[in-house]
């Protein structure tokens, strides 16, 4: 365990260095959010109608929250450098290290996403209070509960990353399915609550990662609940569980087609 | 003069041919791209039919406006990126110094540049507008105007990218400024303009060039009005003017990385 702290904290110190770079990426959420908040304000005829269950203000949270969690899990690492490993052979070298592979991309991953997550968490709260104003009936204590969930959320995110970066040990490119992935939790996930879709649809998108990622840690921080955040942990630790086994049993059956041309 | 012009096209036609060649070695990967790009884009349906069950319209837009707006956002982008690629890594080129294989050759430095890449998923963004089109609104008019702005819609991303990523010459960080302005242009050029108001609209009509290379020709498709089809025709010769002209201030700035020193070459 102590190597991967040390992977950690040696990812942690470097991503430090590069805040700036971080920063920079402020841009795009910014937009992102401008269109949002634009496109709610549209939707919301009248300030006190209520959509799914939702006012205006815990809508625009709702969804800033959400895109908050997508930017701060943005990671090369996660995204690219599996699939470039695997495809360049680099796998091989890496492999024979006193580590396991996956593990040591989510160490990576964990220490790029503690400076990003905490660095948008802060510019969310200023364009929130300022532009939308505080949130209904919020309690500083949901927060503080909401955090294992945001760390679990961000988690599930990078196992099931994990899993779809590692079928380039047998297509060349992945990337076709990371599309469809990000576009499931861009577009399903993150712009509309769960309780938005029609009643048939809603068991089913509890069980796709929409529910564990994005949905479960901006409902606790918009609108908590006691029975609600038991069903969200819970669900949370059974789906990383079973991404974990996904995860491991495709590393393992990759790792046999595996084969080194020399150089 | 006009030979000269005629081999140029014709150089860069055979750029475009074989970057599409290169790209189709792997026939299961490229297949997969174009396919996955397709469905990629379809999922924002989704979106737009939750969207279009609270509201009867979004910004005055009803599903057949709004397939006609993400139609000709992605056929535009997908164009652009298909022929011009290179020009979205620009900034990448010059901080690395890698425009040096181009200044040597003697042909014109900047479309040398420019049609030097393709991407493959890029002709499912194509695909996927031009499908859009004949699903939800076909007419032999419509889809001759939806060509026509295709091709305008591509050429004003082309030059607002070569514009942004041409400031790299001056400023290291404008790398990360470029691609992020350029971003921005496809998050909102898939959105109606009628939820911008003010000084929102503005940028979008001035700034940033969304409003000429997407809602215009919206318009115009919808109702048509020859003083916007000017406005958007003039639009483009001035953005493609402005680009040209700040990339070869910029390049009278660029010096090589010396890859000859590291044997690179």
């Amino acid at each position: 365990m102590r190597k991967y702290v040390v992977i950690y904290q040696s990812v942690l110190m470097e991503n430090l260095q590069y805040t700036a770079n971080i920063a920079m990426g402020f841009i795009s959420y910014l937009i992102l959010i401008f269109v949002f908040i634009h496109l709610w304000e549209y939707m919301y005829a009248a300030p006190g109608d209520l959509i799914a269950g939702y006012t205006k203000a815990q809508m625009i949270w709702y969804v800033m929250i959400t895109e908050m969690i997508w930017f701060g899990a943005r990671s090369s690492t996660i995204r690219e450098q599996v699939s470039a490993d695997i495809r360049g052979g680099n796998i091989a070298y890496l492999v024979n290290k006193p580590y396991r592979y996956p593990l040591y991309i989510l160490a990576k991953y964990t220490g790029e996403w503690n400076i990003q997550l905490p660095m948008y968490a802060g510019l969310t709260a200023v364009i929130g209070i300022t532009m939308v104003g505080e949130i209904p009936d919020f309690h500083w204590i949901t927060l503080v509960a909401a955090v294992p969930c945001i760390v679990l959320g961000m988690t599930i995110h990078a196992v099931f990353k994990l899993c779809i970066g590692m079928l380039s040990f047998w297509i060349e490119d992945a990337n076709p399915f990371q599309w469809l992935y990000d576009k499931l939790i861009l577009v399903v996930g993150t712009i509309f609550p769960v309780e938005i879709f029609p009643a048939a649809l809603q068991p089913v998108l509890k069980l796709t990662p929409i529910y564990t990622v994005c949905y479960g840690p901006a409902k606790l921080i918009v609108d908590f609940s006691a029975g609600k955040y038991l069903e969200i942990l819970l669900a949370q630790m059974l789906y990383l569980a079973f991404g974990s086994v996904i995860l491991f049993w495709i590393y393992e059956k990759g790792g046999r087609k595996l084969y080194v041309n020399g150089g | 003069m006009l030979t000269a012009v005629k081999n140029q096209m014709r150089v860069c036609a055979l750029a475009v041919k074989y970057n599409i060649m290169r790209e189709m070695l792997n026939k299961v990967t490229f297949l997969t791209n174009i396919l996955f790009m397709m469905f990629n884009n379809a999922t924002f349906i989704v979106q737009w039919v939750i969207l279009l069950r609270l509201r009867e319209d979004v910004g005055g837009y009803t599903m057949r406006d709004v397939m006609l707006l993400w139609g000709l956002a992605a056929s535009s982008f997908g164009l652009s990126r298909l022929l011009f690629s290179r020009v979205f890594s620009l900034p990448e080129l010059i901080i690395n110094g890698k425009l040096d294989a181009y200044l040597v050759q003697p042909k014109n430095v900047l479309l040398s540049v420019m049609t030097s890449a393709t991407s493959a998923s890029a002709i499912g963004d194509l695909a996927y507008g031009l499908l859009l089109v004949c699903i939800f609104c076909f007419s032999v008019k419509r889809l001759l105007l939806f060509l026509l702005f295709t091709v305008t819609g591509a050429l004003i991303m082309t030059a607002f990218a070569l514009l942004m990523g041409s400031l790299t010459f001056w400023f290291v960080r404008a790398e990360m400024f470029a691609s992020h302005m350029v971003s921005s242009t496809i998050s909102f050029a898939t959105y109606p303009d009628g939820i911008f108001k003010g000084a929102a609209r503005f940028l979008l009509y001035h700034l940033i060039p969304v409003g000429m290379a997407i809602y215009h020709p919206v318009h115009i498709m919808i109702a048509f009005d020859g003083r916007k089809l000017l406005a958007v025709l003039g639009y483009l010769v001035l953005l493609s003017a402005a680009a040209v002209f700040v990339f070869y201030r910029g390049l009278r700035r660029y010096s090589s990385s010396s890859l000859m020193q590291s044997g690179r070459v």
